[in-house]
């Protein structure tokens, strides 16, 4: 349940923050001068925060369009992310924002005009070449729509650059807004899943697996690309029936030939993020899970990993043809 | 452990007197009132006299699992009624205008307020906000020992434009007093919160005897901890484990054994 709000007074006349506002009416809001004095300080307990987050409205001033990590990407040369909003409706247990941020506060950064403004240029600096940009990178792309209005805006920004592709990264079943806009396919909604097993033990708050195969079937029936994100998998006894049936109850619906892309990695973080959340969590038996360290990365021993990965990777390629296939490559 | 933080005897009486609390005899730096899971301790006027007394109950009661903190008293406000209850959820350093924010709480029963801490009394009531001169310094110091989510100032309005209330001690209190209710409500849900997180710590009582079955290195103890404190939330019960380890000769075999049991209990999720 949202808090309160917190309003950076620069931004109180900017229209989307006074629609949020609008939206939230009842909530008590704070006015501060910069969202970093709320979001930035240590003393704050994120599994605690979790319980109440607020709000934050503020304004994002550089950095609006950063290069992707190594390895993140779907095949293109340039590739890109940018963050209308940090952190997280959900709550998903081996989520890396919650060793990141300090804070569980949403962010949402209502200059849209300046992300899209960065988001041209980068775009232009590359001539003719294809620039894919990734939302849902800080955030889920998609669960806070009736609040950020994110594809109102986004959606038609990319559609206008021609050399401009998006990835929407979400477990969100808000498909509303993109359903009541003309499919562009530039435009991939990636619906990420897990089995139904670490869902039920992981996913706090998220949609059923049932619920957001029907969104995801609903967008690509209007002609919206789509994509399957299979990251992470999470090791446990059970996980070689959970994934079977997973892929079961997800091509019984999607039709696997029109997927864009199927993206698949094993549960990984990096060392100062696994425990910094280990700390916040020390009864969760993800984190107590036997762990190796791995140029600053903990992930499973790689026997463990590899034999996880050869085993889903076997149960998808029944499905999906190879070309579909992008593995997460973070291993040197 | 709650941990109360009051300028003024007056202030405090409210609380002292619905929680039954026990004078504590002997203390030297400060009047200090004790209960089972709660304490009192009156500071003094000030922001560094707050801050002070925080700290002192911090390194008093450092072997709790957690500490939560209300900083409860009087302030003054321009437009608010006497008697009038707020929740702070920004506070002000009059002096060096460094902001503080107390985390929001699940019951917003109290309404919210700013509030700007000066460090001379004053009356010239400028600003849409209350003005003390305790609570930038409480809750400075008191963010030292816990998080934002386990800390809370509540003000009551003794003095505004119209009347001034706050050198009358049985007025302060008899302000104070009304709102005993709404306090303890915050109450209850702040120690429901700090409970939450004490929970998740294992005792002192049984680390130590875990660290005096080996010489643990100090990597080692940061191990030990991590498994130690996994397994008391998975209830897997200390003493059963204390004996099991008893068997072991050397502090690797026990971390070992710990690990091997961990890595069991886990893969169920």
């Amino acid at each position: 349940m949202t808090s309160c709000i917190y309003l950076e007074s620069g931004i109180r006349h900017h229209p989307l923050a006074q629609n949020i506002l609008e939206r939230l009416h009842r909530l008590p809001v704070i006015e501060i001068e910069h969202f970093g004095e709320v979001f930035n300080p240590r003393a704050q307990n994120f599994r605690l925060q979790k319980k109440n987050p607020a709000i934050i409205i503020a304004s994002k001033n550089k950095g609006h369009v950063l290069a992707a990590p190594e390895g993140y990407g779907l095949g293109g040369d340039h590739n890109y992310y940018f963050s209308h909003m940090l952190n997280c409706l959900y709550d998903c247990r081996y989520c890396f924002l919650q060793g990141m941020y300090r804070s569980a506060h949403q962010v949402v950064f209502v200059n849209y005009e300046d992300f899209g403004e960065q988001i041209r240029q980068t775009a232009a600096s590359h001539g003719q070449a294809p620039v894919w940009f990734f939302s849902g990178y800080d955030c889920d792309s998609l669960a806070n729509e009736p609040l950020t209005h994110f594809t109102e805006y986004f959606i038609p920004l990319v559609a206008s650059i021609e050399n401009a592709w998006m990835e929407l990264r979400t477990k969100s079943t808000q498909v509303r807004s993109m359903l009541n806009q003309e499919p562009v396919a530039r435009v991939v909604t990636a619906f990420s899943f897990s089995d139904r097993f670490s869902h039920d033990s992981l996913e706090h708050g998220v949609p059923s697996i049932a619920k957001r195969i029907d969104a995801m079937r609903r967008l690509s029936d209007a002609g919206w690309p789509v994509g399957l994100r299979f990251d992470p998998v999470v090791y446990h006894e059970n996980y070689e029936l959970g994934f079977s049936e997973l892929l079961d109850q997800v091509f019984a619906e999607i039709d696997a030939d029109g997927l864009h892309s199927v993206s698949l990695g094993a549960f990984r973080l990096t060392r100062d993020h696994f425990h910094r959340v280990s700390r916040l969590y020390p009864d969760e038996p993800l984190f107590a899970q036997n762990m190796q360290l791995d140029n600053g990365i903990v992930s499973y021993p790689s026997a463990r990993e590899r034999q996880m990965i050869e085993f889903c990777e076997a149960q998808l390629m029944k499905y999906i043809p190879v070309q579909t296939y992008h593995p997460c490559e973070w291993h040197d | 452990m709650l941990i109360w933080v009051a300028a003024l005897h007056c202030e405090a009486s409210p609380v002292i007197d619905f929680y039954r609390l026990r004078k504590s005899q002997g203390e030297k730096a400060f009047d200090l009132y004790l209960g089972d899971d709660m304490a009192c301790i009156v500071s003094g006027v000030g922001k560094l006299a707050s801050a002070a007394a925080s700290a002192w109950m911090a390194a008093r009661y450092r072997d709790e699992a957690s500490l939560a903190w209300i900083n409860i008293g009087t302030a003054g406000a321009a437009r608010h009624d006497i008697g009038a209850i707020f929740l702070l959820d920004k506070i002000v350093d009059g002096d060096t205008a460094k902001c503080y924010f107390p985390a929001p709480t699940s019951i917003p029963l109290l309404p919210g307020s700013a509030c700007l801490t000066l460090s001379q009394p004053s009356r010239d009531y400028r600003e849409d906000c209350l003005f003390d001169m305790e609570a930038s310094g409480f809750i400075s110091s008191a963010l030292r020992f816990s998080s934002a989510e386990l800390i809370r100032c509540i003000k009551v309005v003794s003095d505004n434009r119209h009347a001034e209330t706050g050198r009358n001690r049985e007025q302060v209190s008899a302000l104070i007093r009304q709102h005993i209710d709404s306090i303890e409500q915050q109450t209850t849900d702040l120690l429901a919160l700090n409970n939450e997180v004490a929970a998740l710590e294992f005792s002192a009582e049984s680390w130590q005897r875990l660290l005096a079955l080996a010489h643990f290195t100090q990597t080692q103890q940061n191990r030990l901890r991590v498994l130690w404190r996994y397994l008391h939330n998975r209830d897997l019960g200390p003493e059963a484990l204390l004996q099991e380890l008893s068997t072991r000769r050397t502090a690797a075999s026990m971390i070992d054994m710990l690990e091997r049991i961990s890595h069991g209990n886990s893969e169920t999720l």
